[in-house]
């Protein structure tokens, strides 16, 4: 079992770094993801339209949007989103918007 | 939260294993053995070739991970259960019950220290089939419920909703109008084509849902590939899931399910050709083991794109130029597709004619190391940082090319090298092979 401290707080990951409880998301533990799990030291505007979608999708229907979605939402085309996320849509850009890891070869 | 809840009550079961499991579970194990397989289970002469097979085994030097160790675990079952000798003086032979310590022992090696990737098969002295006798374990398991959270939520999402990421019909619908209207830009026709439901097509093409839901590339390859050779084909709107966690999770019944569904989907549609994606469990899944899952012969062909691309290449029906793709290119053989698949020189032939620079890794085809992802391993997170170590032997076997892209026709092989890339800083692009040919693809103008 990992974690991150934010802000004092001590947050539990999985061993893949995915928060081991979804709720305890805000913007301060996103930063902390994205550092420590994506080397990302300064999240962007662009960063965070893909987080904020992504996390809506996600309280809404309790599951990772389409990247389809993300891109026709953010405006972004889908190579920018590797740009913004080198892990890529489920293991970067989810994680950092404190999804739970999705079921599948992922 | 769900997956939470999970996996505590996994924790819990795996602490508690009540005795009526016990009892249920060894009837599941003798329903599941027939003569040959007690033969094999009999077989092992303790020769211990079989270590320096297994990347795992390789990586920690652990004795839990030798294979040997791994198929005494089930022998020891087996001898207590349905021999003489272990019945009644079971401390003789070594024989153990199935109880509450043998069963966490199980889940520890037979799905925590295992990617099935038949290695140890190969160099058996005995010929033994130990990952086929690991999977039949872990199919023990699975009739009691002790299957690892993260791999049996994704038989369960298969199940539930018809493919492996719980993909909605209109949620696959859009994704493929959308890639359809960058293929046109992408081949300035706009009557380039992605076909849904089109009956009577030659060929059915299936994919890994993991490329609809996020990583839609390799979709948009293939659909150049057959746009360039105007090939009859289609998807089709219900069915388009080439996986089968039911491989890893040993359930028969509901690996037949999963592939009794692309059946389903060829018999509606009246397609020639099941064509299956660049998966390799999905291959040894569909090609080889769902006629046995489902007691029934296939009506139809069943093929690899791998074998579907290299053969448009042979009979010229696409055009590559090798110099779009410049930079030093080697392969990965994923072990469900090669070693237990059979599917070995077609992938060579396609990369060779796509790339100008291309090296083989040493050992390679049948002999390749597993890149640790696979086996239901990525679905098992508990098991994780073993994976990423169970990985270095393929990452060393990548940095030693010196190659600065790593191809490989397997989606869950993808997901796995890009964590060895990330973990060991390789620094490499990692492609399915339909994204290199699509790279190096000429398009006649129509």
């Amino acid at each position: 079992m990992k974690e991150i401290e934010v802000k004092g707080k001590k947050i539990a990951l999985n061993d893949e770094g995915f928060l081991e409880h979804p709720e305890e998301w805000d913007e301060e533990v996103a930063k902390a993801l994205a550092q420590v799990e994506e080397g990302i030291e300064f999240l962007t505007d662009e960063h965070w339209a893909v987080i904020n979608y992504i996390r809506n999708h996600y309280m809404e229907k309790k599951l990772a949007p389409m990247v389809r979605k993300i891109c026709k939402s953010t405006g972004f085309q889908l190579k920018h989103i590797f740009e913004l996320f080198p892990s890529g849509p489920a293991k970067g850009a989810c994680k950092v918007a404190g999804l739970p890891k999705p079921d599948g070869c992922v | 939260m769900a997956k939470i809840e999970q996996t505590d009550s996994f924790e819990d079961k795996l602490k508690n294993i009540e005795q009526e499991d016990i009892k249920k579970a060894s009837s599941v194990f003798h329903e599941k053995l027939n003569s040959d397989w007690a033969a094999h289970l009999n077989s092992c002469v303790h020769c211990g070739l079989c270590a320096e097979t297994c990347h795992y085994y390789l990586a920690d030097r652990d004795i839990k991970s030798l294979p040997v160790y791994k198929l005494n675990l089930v022998n020891q079952v087996f001898k207590k259960y349905f021999t003489f000798a272990g019945k009644k003086a079971p401390g003789w032979i070594g024989a153990r019950e199935l109880d509450k310590q043998m069963v966490q022992e199980w889940v520890d090696s037979l799905f925590g220290r295992c990617s099935l990737c038949g290695r140890c098969f190969l160099n058996c002295t005995m010929g033994i089939n130990i990952p086929y006798l690991i999977r039949t374990a872990r199919g023990v398991l699975s009739a009691v419920g002790l299957v690892p959270p993260g791999l049996q939520s994704t038989v369960d999402t298969a199940i539930r909703t018809g493919n492996n990421m719980g993909i909605s019909k209109q949620d696959w619908l859009e994704t493929i109008e959308w890639l359809e209207e960058e293929l046109q830009a992408e081949v300035n026709d706009h009557k380039a084509r992605l076909p849904l439901d089109k009956k009577g097509a030659k060929l059915l093409y299936t994919i890994n849902p993991r490329e609809a839901m996020f990583f839609p590339l390799s979709i948009s390859a293939v659909g150049k590939i057959f746009y360039a050779t105007g090939e009859d084909w289609t998807f089709s709107s219900e069915y388009f899931d080439v996986t089968n966690y039911g491989l890893y999770n040993g359930d028969d019944e509901a690996a037949g399910r999963m592939s009794g569904r692309l059946v389903q989907a060829m018999e509606k549609l009246g397609c020639q050709t099941l064509v299956l994606a660049e998966c390799g469990h999905g291959f040894n899944s569909n090609r080889w083991e769902a006629p046995e899952w489902l007691k029934k012969k296939y009506e139809f062909e069943v093929k690899s794109i791998l074998q579907i691309v290299s053969d448009y290449i042979r009979e010229g029906r696409i055009q590559l130029d090798p110099s779009r793709n410049k930079k030093k290119v080697t392969l990965h053989d994923p072990c469900n597709l090669v070693r237990l698949g059979g599917v070995i020189e077609e992938q060579r032939y396609i990369v060779r004619n796509s790339v100008s620079n291309f090296i083989e890794m040493t050992p390679n085809r049948e002999k390749n190391y597993c890149c640790g992802g696979g086996g239901g391993q990525l679905a098992m997170t508990r098991f994780a940082e073993r994976r990423l170590k169970a990985g270095k032997i393929k990452a060393d076997q990548i940095k030693n090319t010196g190659a600065e892209v790593v191809v490989t026709p397997c989606h869950n092989c993808i997901d796995q090298l890009m964590e060895l890339n990330k973990h060991y800083k390789l620094g490499v692009e990692i492609k399915t092979v339909c994204e290199i040919v699509a790279d190096a693809l000429i398009i006649n103008k129509k």
